[in-house]
């Protein structure tokens, strides 16, 4: 092969490549519903990206649940076929995707795991009246007022409420200092966080916001540092929220890091480092693989499969896709606004606890409080 | 003025990375003409690949850093091996074929290293320095020691080595450097091999600082890239101004603008090239299709 013909196959193979990046496995074709063969479903995930970590976690605990399914003889004799699209984090991926989506015959979407994605995506999915369950937790996505749209866990006000009652009412901090993002995640917790100490009469000594892409927390953290905060409350993204409570530790900030579910994974313990996340206190619905039987069986089916520990982002992803099976089951395998009320009339004792979905999507209601010690995350005294 | 000085700290540690990627970005362009779209995905695979060396084959730091620098560099010769037919005859599709080589390079660590990413743990450990209150993180000093010494072996190397100064000439007229017996198709290949060991230098000095994933390139590349136009793109001195001045800017701009830095950060370079196009530093365009 000459060089120009290679250069060209370079250049082909990375736009093939691109395209490939950007559509994950297409569906296979395009006709209309059906009620004979597979039962096509699809999860729309960041796979590549910094946000990738979540994507996976979220795949593994929807393959779990696909696989017990399947082996069990899917519903009504119907095999589940899962196909799965990167969404890459990205807002405009995920409105592309969601297009293929509802030309594409499926009859549920799990994801995405970005609350900013999940907002993208919804309108075009409740059009098509295809039930979706996201991990995102912004208040923004039940204010969407979706009947289509379920959250796998509680919003942001319900974990923030709960962190600010530990940390103010048992644990008596009075100083906060806030860092998030303004992304949509970020943006949730923000104003989650801030309305919880606002209802408490507090005002935060400091309320940055920096961009998602950011990397530098210097300037921030110095001025933070001049109030000596008791809490630095942290709402950002597992990898960003790993990088502030470094460069925080580093630049000598002493205060106690808190925040929600990206504060509880391994990846922000890991970015941290692990001396700098000891102590963070974490609001989360799923606090351990060693809670109950019911995790147990998961941790270890999890493990079996995938050689790792489980996490909550996984147990998330593995409730919502049993819970949508559950209902899949009792509709026959139709979807659409009869899948939807039959998600909505569930009671369902998951991993992360009993869900009773409300009118807004909400599941779950109601958050732990863990701390980390030594790298891994237990139920605070 | 504590917050400022802090500030400063922090912006001149990323813009030390952002230089170094910036010395690549001008490297190449300085002999070849050409602007190498590929860069910031090789400043990926360096960190990537230091991130192995360091993390799973538990080598020392410094020595995961110098097998990645030289296996960058064989991708660096790799790429330009490629591209070598078509200097000076197809331009256009000379920069298509960076930018191809760039989306196989990431789709490569994703397939080999993983979308998910790693941490990478602060290869000096010791606790930061404090003066007159402003901490300095030792990992700090150490990227921008490495940072400076990279500059000067650098600029030794163009100046001071027969090499270096054929480089120089192939830069300035290819032909007349062709009619004196320089090679110029080996003078690129270096161009390329030393570009792509300053990437994986940058790449993997910001593991520790960052978190080491595919698409860390677009990160620090689209900044480089900034670097180096600003700079004055071709111009060595440029590129480390230029990297220095867009990570100072990006940290003073994260601390005034918070959530519209990075909006801010880029109005202020179009205005800064729109009121010196050619940079700080000026460089003469280098055209050689």
């Amino acid at each position: 092969m000459t060089p120009t013909r290679m250069l060209m196959v370079a250049a082909a193979a990375g736009i093939l490549l691109t395209t490939t990046a950007a559509c994950g496995t297409p569906g296979e074709d395009d006709s209309n519903a059906s009620t004979t063969g597979d039962i096509k479903i699809a999860l729309a995930d960041a796979q590549s990206g910094q946000l990738s970590a979540l994507g996976a976690w979220e795949l593994k605990g929807v393959e779990l649940a696909v696989d017990e399914w399947n082996k069990n003889g899917g519903i009504d004799g119907r095999k589940l076929k899962l196909t799965v699209y990167d969404s890459q984090g990205d807002p405009t991926t995920g409105t592309s995707i969601a297009r293929k989506i509802t030309s594409g015959d499926y009859v549920v979407m799990f994801g995405t795991a970005e609350s900013a994605v999940t907002q993208a995506m919804n309108p075009i999915l409740r059009q098509a009246e295809i039930p979706s369950i996201t991990s995102g937790q912004s208040p923004a996505i039940s204010e969407l007022g979706s009947p289509f749209q379920f959250l796998n866990g509680p919003t942001s006000v319900t974990y923030d409420e709960t962190l600010v009652r530990y940390l103010v009412e048992d644990k008596g901090y009075k100083s906060f200092a806030m860092v998030t993002n303004n992304g949509g995640y970020g943006t949730g917790e923000h104003d989650a966080f801030k309305a919880a100490l606002a209802s408490r009469d507090i005002e935060p000594t400091h309320d940055k916001v920096v961009t998602a892409e950011q990397k530098d927390f210097s300037s921030i953290l110095t001025d933070i540092r001049s109030k000596k905060p008791d809490v630095l409350f942290i709402g950002a993204e597992e990898v960003q929220a790993g990088l502030v409570a470094k460069q925080a530790r580093e630049l000598g900030i002493e205060a106690v890091f808190a925040g929600a579910a990206p504060l509880a994974t391994n990846v922000y313990v890991e970015t941290a480092g692990k001396d700098n996340a000891e102590g963070t206190i974490v609001s989360t619905p799923y606090l351990s693989n060693d809670e109950n039987d019911a995790s147990k069986t998961f941790a270890a089916a999890y493990e079996e499969e995938y050689g790792e520990a489980a996490e909550m982002h996984g147990a998330k992803a593995y409730d919502g896709a049993n819970i949508f099976f559950t209902a899949l089951e009792a509709t026959g395998g139709k979807g659409g606004k009869e899948l939807a009320d039959e998600i909505r009339s569930i009671s369902y004792d998951g991993l992360l606890g009993t869900f009773e979905f409300d009118e807004s999507g909400v599941g779950i209601h109601e958050t732990k409080v863990g701390t980390i010690h030594g790298g891994t995350l237990t139920a605070v005294q | 003025m504590q917050v400022a000085l802090q500030t400063l700290m922090g912006g001149l540690t990323l813009g030390a990375l952002y230089a170094l990627v910036a010395l690549g970005f001008s490297l190449v362009y300085r002999t070849m003409g050409l602007v190498n779209f590929a860069h910031g995905q090789v400043v990926m695979v360096g960190a990537f690949t230091a991130s192995t060396f360091y993390m799973t084959a538990n080598l020392p730091f410094p020595l995961a850093v110098a097998i990645a620098v030289v296996i960058t560099a064989l991708l660096g010769l790799v790429i330009e091996r490629v591209l070598r037919p078509l200097e000076g005859r197809d331009f256009d599709l000379m920069l298509i074929g960076t930018i191809g080589f760039g989306i196989v390079l990431e789709a490569l660590a994703v397939i080999i290293w993983g979308a998910t990413g790693r941490a990478v743990p602060t290869p000096i450990d010791a606790a930061p320095l404090d003066v007159a209150g402003i901490k300095i993180r030792t990992y700090s000093i150490v990227v921008l020691v490495v940072a400076a010494l990279a500059t000067l072996a650098l600029v030794t190397f163009l100046h001071r080595t027969k090499m270096g100064t054929a480089m120089q000439a192939v830069a300035m007229d290819p032909d007349a450097a062709t009619s004196v017996g320089i090679h110029v198709g080996r003078s690129n290949a270096i161009a390329f091999a030393i570009g792509a060991g300053l990437a994986a230098i940058a790449g993997s000095l910001a593991g520790p600082l960052l978190y080491v994933n595919a698409s860390l390139g677009g990160t620090l590349g689209i900044k480089g890239f900034a670097a180096a136009i600003l700079g004055g793109f071709g111009n060595i001195q440029g590129a480390i101004v230029g990297g220095l001045l867009i990570g100072i800017l990006d940290a003073f701009a994260a601390g005034e603008f918070e959530g519209y830095s990075e909006l801010v950060v880029f109005v202020v370079f179009t205005m800064l090239i729109m009121i010196r196009p050619t940079g700080i530093f000026g460089e003469r365009t280098v055209n050689r299709a």
